[in-house]
């Protein structure tokens, strides 16, 4: 910082009196630019500056009467911050941006229906949700809600499908409208049977039997692409009925493993789907599929084929029947098994011979 | 036109002068003009140039305390736009540049007028004095294409009245400044093109703007006739700019006026011009600024004594005052004013833009 | 007194009528006097009214604007015609920066009641840049209004109605339309109104939005919807802006569908602005998407595939028929 003070103006003064000044605090002056005018006695005179720089500090008013020596003007070295421009303001941020984790985006279970649909379905008391959508991308249109609003009118309302129950009624549809199914039915004679066997037990073993008789029945079809992928082990569906609906968790390889392993494992699964718990993996990738349904009742019955599996064994309500053994009528405990096969993918010998492996193999004592 | 005859010759050629009255010491070195000789105009030519300077910096000085935006300081081109402004008649027509204050201040223009405009409020350009002069033109050289508009008007109807397009020596690259001056040119327009060479163009420098030696001959390429002249030397401008104006007058067509001068501050208040140019260079040319010029000259002639600068100088210093307050009292206009004066009525779909900006800022 | 006239005939007839109640009136333009101007437009004006009212200029299209604003901020109504808008781009400047501008930025005190006419649009196997068609560019420019006949009657009132009002018009005259159809066109002077769309069909199953030449093609769609049973309502919007989007609305809130069709470019095409305003304001009435069946977003190709480009009858049919089996 330096000061200039007021200089000798000659003629024995020894003041002047500020006129004007001509620059301001902050302005860049150059050498011999004007920068106040003193009045002396004999004239108006203009100071000029005697270096480049910026002026920091003014030290007189106009009006004041400085003497000849006193401090006029204060500069100050340091160069003009770079403004950035020439027009206007631009604004320096003190802190750097944060660059922040991309949002994840969650998936939102809506129903997708233009907003006239909306207040229609809302007009009419239809929930959107319960409709079945027609329109493209699985949006739901204006017909679909008088549709539903209709249905509601007659018959009052839907109770909609929600979660298994509702996955089950999409599989299906997809089922019925891909494969083409053909049933065979026989029954095994369990007379030869220990007390206290496993029928479960048995029937996976017996299972395995005819998949290594008839590999043709242990395959996934792919309709599209019109091919077959035959499986070396067998991983075995097992439909089971709850409360929430229809589960056909797998029992992977049962082909290689013990009878306890077995046990164990379908204990574990019985216990996971009853608490819902059982992880996605296990209820996928069955490449056949038992469905023990004879627990309940009913004796021979058509199963449903799940693709892209191309069979389903069925096992009925064992029950006493007379049977014919070699020439006699005798009692015997009789289990009614029914195997539906896709026939695109299955002939009629491949079914009935692996159904005759499956008997063969239940009707053995061990 | 095909010349006669077989040879090859010179075809056409041009001349352009230079005129300067005063030099740089404030002593006469030309023919006085008859207006100059009456001392009531040298001394009103004089008192609007330290005006002008004393506005600039009080303009400046506002910007740097944040109480106007950005504004272009004409800081030693005073003689330039206070000479043009003072040979215009008041019923000619200025379209002018945002560094021809003192010529906007001498034609009517006021002080709280144009430092409501670099304030950012556009009733500064609604000038209650002359009210067919051109609001400044910030899109360099876009005016001369209204320039010739406002000609062609007054050649239409027969009245004895003249655009002044002034502009910077950036401008005379520009395109409409080319199509402008052609077209004033071949239909022989009442126009005058000033061209205030101040020779700096932000950072560029006169020498690379263009190569011609003058721009003043840019005129030639349009057809018509163009002058230099010193424009630190206040007598000189007005003296050319007179006869440029009375030819125009006369119908007898355009003229281009080249005045010479120096940017003495920076392009604008946020540009730093050290930047770019020396400081040495700036101090030298601050030798031959105009005011001071002026002054000598007219203390030599016995027209101007040493309490005839103090006055002056207090009473300008007081006007500025004056003018700063009513500027800083200017209340501020409703934000839905924005809509107005942007169609003759304003149209159904912006009414109701309009309303939302007064239910946010009040109307 | 009525005549059948093309619609350039039309244009022609309106500078006509304006410059001879209005002797503030001024042509101006590349061609306009000796010429008639390229297309005709002001054939005949120069005889009549002189070379104090018609002008000849040189080839600069920024000056051209800004001579205009000039002589209009001095109290003249100049109509500068452009001879294609593949040309007008220098003009832009002038127009951005000052001729929206002059009355905002001096409060008033100066305006610019100019007339800014081009052909526009494709579909005359012109050469390279004499098929542009963008309008949208004007329409986003505050303080000017942006008009488009698509008849000869509607061109008469709309361009005497630009001439007239006090602030600037960017007149788009579509070409391929110039010389036909014609239609009856009444020289009574009367004006038709600026910022209001015109409802051309009446109709309840769908809204069809279009402007200019392509009113041709939308015009025959809605014919043939007719024939399959289905009544199309059918709007020229005419003044692009400031838009009458209160037309447009009032029609999708009985029909619930619209399709708009434009010459121009998809990408930012003066119908992504109805459709915007049709989600904001018409929303619950929507029953489809709003679909836009333009140009597409690459150079207008030139005369071998110009077809292709531009919006055809059965593009919009096909739209027309999306919308009415979307829901």
């Amino acid at each position: 910082m330096t000061t200039f003070h007021l200089p000798d103006l000659g003629e024995g003064l020894q003041e002047a009196e500020i006129i004007a000044w001509h620059v301001d605090t902050g302005d860049h002056v150059v050498v011999d630019q004007p920068l106040v005018s003193v009045e002396t006695e004999k004239a108006v005179v203009e100071i000029p500056s005697p270096q480049a720089g910026r002026i920091a500090r003014i030290k007189a008013e106009v009006g004041d009467i400085v003497k000849i020596g006193a401090a006029l003007v204060i500069f100050e070295e340091t160069a003009n911050a770079d403004a950035g421009t020439v027009v206007g303001t631009i604004p320096t941020h003190d802190q750097t941006a944060k660059t922040s984790a991309p949002a994840v985006a969650t998936k939102r279970g809506r129903v997708k229906a233009a907003l006239a649909v909306r207040q229609l379905a809302q007009r009419l008391g239809v929930d959107l949700s319960a409709v079945s959508p027609s329109g493209p991308d699985g949006a739901v249109t204006k017909a679909d809600v008088e549709r539903a609003a209709d249905t509601i009118k007659k018959f009052g309302p839907l109770e909609p499908l929600r979660g298994v129950r509702r996955a089950m009624a999409q599989n299906m549809e997809k089922a019925h409208a891909e494969v083409v199914p053909a049933t065979v039915t026989d029954e095994a004679d369990l007379g030869a049977w220990p007390q206290g066997n496993d029928a479960t037990m048995r029937l996976i073993r017996a299972v395995v039997a005819g998949c290594r008789d008839e590999p043709a029945l242990n395959a996934w079809y792919f309709g599209l692409d019109q091919g077959r992928q035959l499986h070396s082990h067998v991983d075995l569906g097992i439909a089971m009925d709850t409360e929430e609906g229809l589960f056909v968790p797998v029992l992977r390889n049962v082909g290689e493993r013990d009878a306890s392993d077995l046990r164990r494992g379908l204990e574990a699964m019985k216990r996971d789907v009853l608490n819902r718990s059982v992880p996605l993996e296990e209820l996928r990738g069955q490449t056949i599929t038992l469905s023990n349904f004879g627990m309940f009742g009913g004796r021979h019955a058509a199963l449903v084929v799940l693709p892209p599996q191309v069979a389903i064994l069925g096992a009925g309500r064992i029950q006493d029947r007379v049977l014919a053994v070699d020439g006699e009528p005798l009692v015997r405990p009789v289990l009614p098994l029914s195997l539906t096969f896709d026939h695109r993918a299955v002939m009629g010998g491949e079914a009935t011979r692996f159904l005759a492996a499956v008997i063969a193999d239940l009707q053995r004592p061990e | 036109m095909v010349p006669g005859g077989n040879e090859s010759k010179i075809v056409a050629s041009f001349e352009i002068d230079f005129t300067r009255l005063l030099d740089i010491d404030g002593s006469l070195c030309g023919p006085l003009p008859d207006f100059a000789q009456d001392q009531t105009t040298l001394i009103g030519l004089y008192r609007d140039m330290v005006l002008t300077r004393a506005f600039d910096a009080k303009a400046v000085a506002l910007q740097r305390t944040g109480r106007l935006g950005t504004y272009a300081p004409s800081l030693g081109q005073e003689a330039v736009s206070v000479g043009l402004g003072a040979a215009m008649a008041p019923e000619d027509v200025l379209l002018c540049t945002y560094r021809e204050q003192g010529a906007q201040l001498r034609r009517g223009v006021t002080m709280v007028e144009i430092l409501r405009y670099w304030g950012g409020d556009e009733s500064g350009s609604d000038y209650a004095g002359p009210r067919e002069d051109f609001p400044i033109c910030v899109p360099v050289g876009t005016h001369g294409p209204h320039a010739t508009g406002v000609a062609l008007a007054f050649k239409l109807r027969r009245e004895p009245r003249v655009a002044v397009c002034a502009m910077g020596d950036g401008a005379t690259s520009k395109g409409d400044v080319y199509e402008a001056m052609n077209l004033a040119g071949v239909w022989q327009l009442p126009v005058v093109f000033v061209v205030a060479n101040n020779e700096w163009a932000i950072s560029v420098p006169r020498a690379r703007q263009t190569a011609c030696e003058t721009l003043a001959q840019k005129a030639i390429g349009a057809g018509f006739p163009g002058h230099q002249v010193d424009g630190n030397d206040v007598i000189a401008v007005y003296h050319v700019m007179w006869d440029a104006l009375e030819r125009a007058r006369a119908g007898n067509g355009p003229t281009l006026v080249e005045a010479l001068t120096y940017r003495l501050s920076d392009h604008t208040t946020v540009d730093d011009a050290t930047r770019y140019r020396d400081d040495a260079e700036v101090s030298a040319r601050w030798k031959l600024e105009p005011i001071s010029r002026l002054r000598r000259y007219l203390i030599a002639a016995g027209f101007w004594t040493k309490e005839d600068e103090d006055r002056l100088l207090s009473e300008v210093g007081r006007e500025v005052e004056v003018a700063v307050e009513a500027y800083l009292a200017t209340p501020l206009r409703p934000p839905a004013s924005m809509f107005d004066h942007l169609y003759a009525d304003l149209p159904a779909p912006l009414a109701e833009q309009r309303t939302e900006v007064e239910g946010y800022g009040g109307g | 007194m009525v005549a059948e006239l093309s619609l350039v005939e039309a244009v022609r007839l309106a500078h006509d009528r304006a410059m001879a109640e209005d002797q503030t009136v001024l042509v101006l333009g590349e061609d306009v006097g000796v010429n008639g101007g390229v297309f005709r437009a002001t054939d005949g004006l120069l005889e009549r009214f002189g070379p104090e009212r018609v002008f000849d200029t040189p080839l600069s299209e920024s000056l051209l604007t800004g001579l205009a604003l000039g002589l209009g901020a001095q109290g003249f109504r100049p109509i500068v015609e452009f001879q294609f808008m593949g040309f007008i781009y220098p003009a832009i400047d002038q127009v951005v920066n000052h001729v929206g501008r002059l009355r905002h930025r001096t409060q008033g005190r100066l305006t610019c009641p100019i007339v800014i006419r081009a052909p526009f649009g494709g579909g005359i196997h012109a050469p390279e840049h004499h098929s542009e068609s963008t309008e949208a560019m004007f329409a986003h420019i505050p303080g000017i209004r942006v008009v488009i006949p698509s008849s000869p009657a509607r061109a008469y009132g709309l361009l005497l109605a630009s001439i007239r009002d006090p602030d600037p018009v960017v007149f788009l005259e579509p070409k391929r339309i110039y010389r036909g159809p014609k239609e009856d066109v009444t020289d009574d002077g009367k004006v038709l109104p600026l910022d209001r769309c015109f409802v051309v069909r009446g109709g309840n199953d769908l809204t069809l939005v279009s402007w200019g030449a392509m009113m041709k093609e939308t015009l025959a769609a809605a014919d043939t919807l007719a024939d399959q049973g289905v009544s199309a309502e059918v709007i020229d919007v005419a003044t692009l802006k400031p838009l009458d989007v209160d037309t447009v609305i009032a029609s999708v809130n009985r029909t619930g569908r619209c399709v708009i069709v434009h010459e121009a470019a998809l990408t930012a095409g003066f119908g992504a602005e109805i459709a915007a305003r049709l989600a904001d304001r018409a929303l619950v009435e929507l029953i489809a998407p709003v679909r836009r069946v333009t140009g597409y977003d690459t150079v207008m190709p030139l005369l071998k595939l110009e077809s292709y480009y531009m919006p055809s009858e059965a593009r919009i049919l096909d739209a027309a028929r999306e919308v009415l089996e979307y829901a």
